[in-house]
């Protein structure tokens, strides 16, 4: 079993000097190292509409290298608009994941529309930043992986990484909408596909993480990490419905490969849960796991699915 | 090339349609069976909040295309799930016949909130001569792309030398105007090609140039090769006031290629226009050309969308 240490809740939005399109939430973080801070994208929302409906937006914070803890820089400004009328990410960019290429970061984020019969659809897009990370300029107007013929909706929570010349996409794909007496509930897990030069994509068609709460799991921010000889998935996992208390809500759970294909489920090994009393108490969701100066670090969303933002946990030991 | 009208041949309010619809048979697409002719067509019943939900029927015809058999007793194809890409209809669909089976590609209607509708191309297979058919899967075979981002639909196919071609349209723009109710929409004819009918390859470039303005919208294309040449009709209208305005509204376009890809416009050669009066008076739309018996036939809709039905014209030779 890993051993996460708690270090502590880095980012409160509720406690930061912030504009109105960052008001509420920070959900989702994704890191970017540089040389003297860490840039933590997350996901934001400015107040809800008059019908109670909110917009994602997608933001930064940068968090000094030596202390985490200590706030050097927000985005001025959302890092992507949202798109026109009638596309797929006219109503959110959540969440966003970021890589490394060459002069580039790329971004890949899951964009939101809203549907008559279900409250919305997703969709993953692809955008680049040339500046460092700061802004980035989306790739055409339509998604990049969306639905398919066995993969009908959702298509979200994407995680980029890049293994040698491979590009590889974890995410989520929807199974079912469950109808409610309210609105209607997705479930979604986790899935994979794979690409030579990160815009064509070729799914792996399987679901990759086997449900063990109940049948209609619902997996989300399949965080996947390389050491040691094995790659490392860190994901949070829930039940389909009456998950916004403590009983029922996110958990982190965690899977092993050896070659990218077969998964073993092993949660009792994930060694992070929710604790007694606090931010983090009821929920601990949307893993994010990144190695800092010889250090295992974790971010991760605490209650109410980030809406008091997210925490840091250190691995004590090495991911084996 | 002179097409000669023969008038409505189908008029659904005259007979008993399975989902319990009875307006509109829109967009006629046929296949020719050893008995009979089945013309597929979607049609229309209402949902529990009184919105149109799109239905795939048939009707059997003789294959001298004059004389209604029959048609469907019971559902062609079952509604979509909650949330699928086809969930508030079918409109339309284009059929393939293969061995042992036909396939049907199907243009998916789900509603939306910011725009009224999302359209993307599901596939479906008959293993008892077309009476019914199954989907393949819950979702889409070609949804929208970064370069086609919405509104991908009205597949057209047809499989030559191992390689299926599709002709379809994406959308190009939603806009809102202030004079209209609600967004208005503009799409384009594209072309894929595809070795499995399953993976297809497309490029978000479209196919045939606009006659009356940037803004023109092009749909449903029908393609067939005849006399050593490629031909396609489509129907094309402008983006606003289309519904009621003759003027504005749907007619139908017609273009050439020597090779399926490269397509020469020629309107004036379509060979056919509304009428001066009656149920094409005021709009053409939904082409669909068919050979049965070495005679090519042109069905179509007319005024409002095909809300009466479809009529037949036969090609003079």
């Amino acid at each position: 079993m890993f051993s996460w240490r708690k270090l502590g809740h880095v980012l409160d939005p509720e406690r930061i000097d912030r504009p109105e399109w960052m008001r509420e939430f920070a959900q989702a973080p994704a890191t970017l190292v540089f040389d003297t801070f860490v840039r933590v994208y997350f996901s934001c929302r400015p107040p809800a509409d008059a019908a109670g409906q909110y917009v994602s937006r997608a933001a930064y914070v940068d968090l000094k290298r030596d202390n985490l803890f200590e706030v050097v820089g927000v985005s001025p400004e959302p890092i992507m608009d949202l798109g026109g009328l009638g596309t797929f990410d006219q109503f959110g960019t959540y969440p966003t994941s970021v890589i490394r290429h060459g002069d580039e970061v790329r971004a890949y984020y899951g964009g939101w529309t809203r549907c008559a019969s279900v409250p919305f659809d997703v969709a993953i897009g692809y955008a680049v930043s040339r500046d460092r990370g700061a802004t980035f300029e989306k790739h055409g107007r339509g998604p990049v992986l969306g639905a398919s013929l066995h993969e009908p909706f959702v298509i979200s929570g994407p995680k980029i990484r890049r293994f040698g010349d491979r590009w590889c996409l974890w995410y989520i794909a929807g199974t079912k909408w469950i109808p409610t007496t309210g609105r209607a509930e997705p479930v979604y897990r986790i899935r994979m596909a794979t690409s030579t030069d990160g815009l064509r994509w070729e799914r792996d068609g399987r679901e990759l993480i086997p449900a063990r709460l109940e049948a209609d799991e619902c997996q989300a921010s399949p965080d996947v990490i390389f050491a040691n000889g094995a790659y490392h998935m860190f994901f949070c996992y829930r039940h389909s419905l009456g998950y916004r208390g403590r009983e029922k809500g996110y958990r982190i759970g965690y899977a092993r490969s050896t070659d990218l294909a077969t998964w073993t489920r092993d949660d009792t090994k994930a060694g992070i849960d929710v604790s007694d009393t606090g931010w983090d108490s009821e929920m601990i969701s949307y893993p994010h796991v990144f190695e800092l100066d010889g250090r295992t670090l974790m971010f991760y969303l605490g209650n109410q699915v980030g809406r008091r933002g997210f925490g840091l946990a250190e691995l004590d030991g090495s991911l084996s | 090339v002179k097409w000669t009208k023969r008038g409505l041949l189908f008029e659904p309010h005259r007979y008993t349609l399975p989902d319990g619809c009875s307006n509109f048979a829109q967009s006629p697409q046929a296949l020719v069976l050893d008995d009979c002719v089945r013309i597929y067509f979607s049609t229309r019943s209402r949902d529990a909040g009184g919105q149109y939900v799109s239905h795939v029927a048939f009707v059997d015809v003789d294959r001298a295309v004059s004389r209604v058999l029959r048609t469907a007793t019971a559902t062609v194809m079952s509604q979509a799930g909650l949330g699928c890409f086809d969930e508030h209809g079918i409109f339309p669909i284009n059929v393939v016949r293969q061995p042992n089976r036909i396939v049907a590609f199907t243009c998916g209607w789900s509603r939306r909130v910011a725009v009224p509708v999302e359209t993307a191309i599901g596939l479906a297979v008959s293993r008892d001569h077309g009476l019914t058919f199954e989907r393949i899967g819950p979702g889409p075979v070609m949804g929208p792309t970064p370069q086609e981002p919405f509104l991908v639909g009205d597949p057209f196919v047809l499989i030559r030398d191992g390689i299926w071609h599709m002709w379809y349209i994406f959308g190009t723009s939603w806009t809102e105007n202030p004079e209209e109710p609600g967004p208005a929409r503009v799409y384009k004819i594209a072309h894929a090609t595809s070795r499995d009918g399953l993976t297809w390859d497309r490029n978000g470039v479209t196919i045939v140039p606009a006659a009356i303005g940037p803004d023109e919208c092009q749909a449903l294309p029908t393609v067939f090769e005849h006399a050593g040449a490629w031909h396609m009709y489509f129907c094309y209208r402008h983006a606003t006031d289309f519904r009621t305005n003759r003027g504005r509204g749907y007619r139908l376009g017609y273009a050439w290629s020597p090779d399926g890809r490269v397509w020469q416009r020629d309107d004036a050669a379509a060979g056919i226009d509304v009428s001066l009066s009656g149920w094409d008076a005021d709009m053409l739309c939904y082409p669909h050309v068919f050979w049965c018996d070495g005679q090519a036939y042109l069905l179509y809709n007319g005024n409002a969308f095909g809300r009466d039905g479809f009529g037949v014209a036969v090609l003079e030779q």
